[in-house]
């Protein structure tokens, strides 16, 4: 072990990269299937891009902080950030059909993580702490 | 290593787009301005090469989603080529080959425009 297993980044889009190569390096290094890490990846990217964007605000004085979890089989990744709570496991996905059909644009973020991952628990702490972990079991 | 850069390459009124890097929230916008640009020099017809793209998130796909429409009701159409299985799968995910033709090679997609003409 010794090295670390969370980062801190200011919350911008300018950092999306950095948290992927983390996440990507953490799973890596447990040696999961390169398919599976992609899944978690973007999982972890739309997470993180919706509380940037509809959390944050994209105001960057924010910050976000990612962990990874091994344990039981299971690769956790842990997103903790402040600000007004969203439960995205409540959120209901799109029907596709008619969504291909109306051309309509985003939203997708939520329907990736879950259609990737196998748990999405979130946490709101009072006052305004939030965390989201995504499971998968590996 | 630029985050994500595009090469243009024009044939007759086919306008082929070269992908680099990694289209995420924060470069899509570089692809819509491209788009935009395209458009306002009237250009509709849109081969995406995704050979040199290493990823692609959900705002990547909404680029593509938001152009698409006006793209066919001026008789043109965005068609994708060369995308690496990593790629492919996430448009797979939610079952963006319903609404995109994705084939295996840029050149196919040159043909399928043609024979559309």
């Amino acid at each position: 072990m010794g090295e670390k297993e969370k980062i801190l980044i200011k919350s911008s889009t300018g950092n999306l990269h950095l948290i992927r190569d983390f996440v990507e390096k953490k799973a890596a290094e447990l040696g999961i299937d390169s398919k599976v890490i992609s899944q978690i990846i973007i999982s972890v990217d739309e997470a993180c891009t919706n509380v940037i964007k509809h959390t944050h605000k994209y105001n960057d004085t924010n910050e976000i902080e990612v962990e990874t979890v091994y344990k039981n089989k299971e690769f956790a990744v842990i997103i903790r950030y402040a600000g007004e709570a969203f439960d995205p496991t409540k959120k209901e996905t799109p029907d596709m059909k008619e969504y291909f059909k109306k051309f309509k644009v985003g939203g997708l973020g939520i329907p990736i993580m879950k259609k990737s991952m196998d748990k999405i628990e979130f946490k709101h702490t009072k006052p305004n702490k939030n965390s989201l972990t995504l499971i998968k079991v590996i | 290593m630029d985050e994500f850069t595009i090469t243009e390459k024009k044939a007759g009124d086919l306008v082929i787009l070269y992908l680099n890097g990694f289209l995420d929230a924060h470069t899509s916008s570089v692809l819509e301005k491209k788009f935009e640009e395209l458009l306002s020099k009237k250009l509709f017809k849109v081969i995406i090469n995704f050979a040199g793209l290493t990823y692609i998130s959900s705002a990547g796909l909404g680029v593509f989603m938001a152009y698409i429409e006006t793209l066919r009701s001026n008789s043109g159409d965005i068609k994708l080529s060369n995308m690496s299985d990593k790629i492919y799968n996430i448009f797979d995910m939610l079952g963006f080959p319903i609404l995109f033709k994705i084939v295996k090679d840029e050149s196919e997609a040159v043909t399928l425009f043609n024979e559309n003409a």
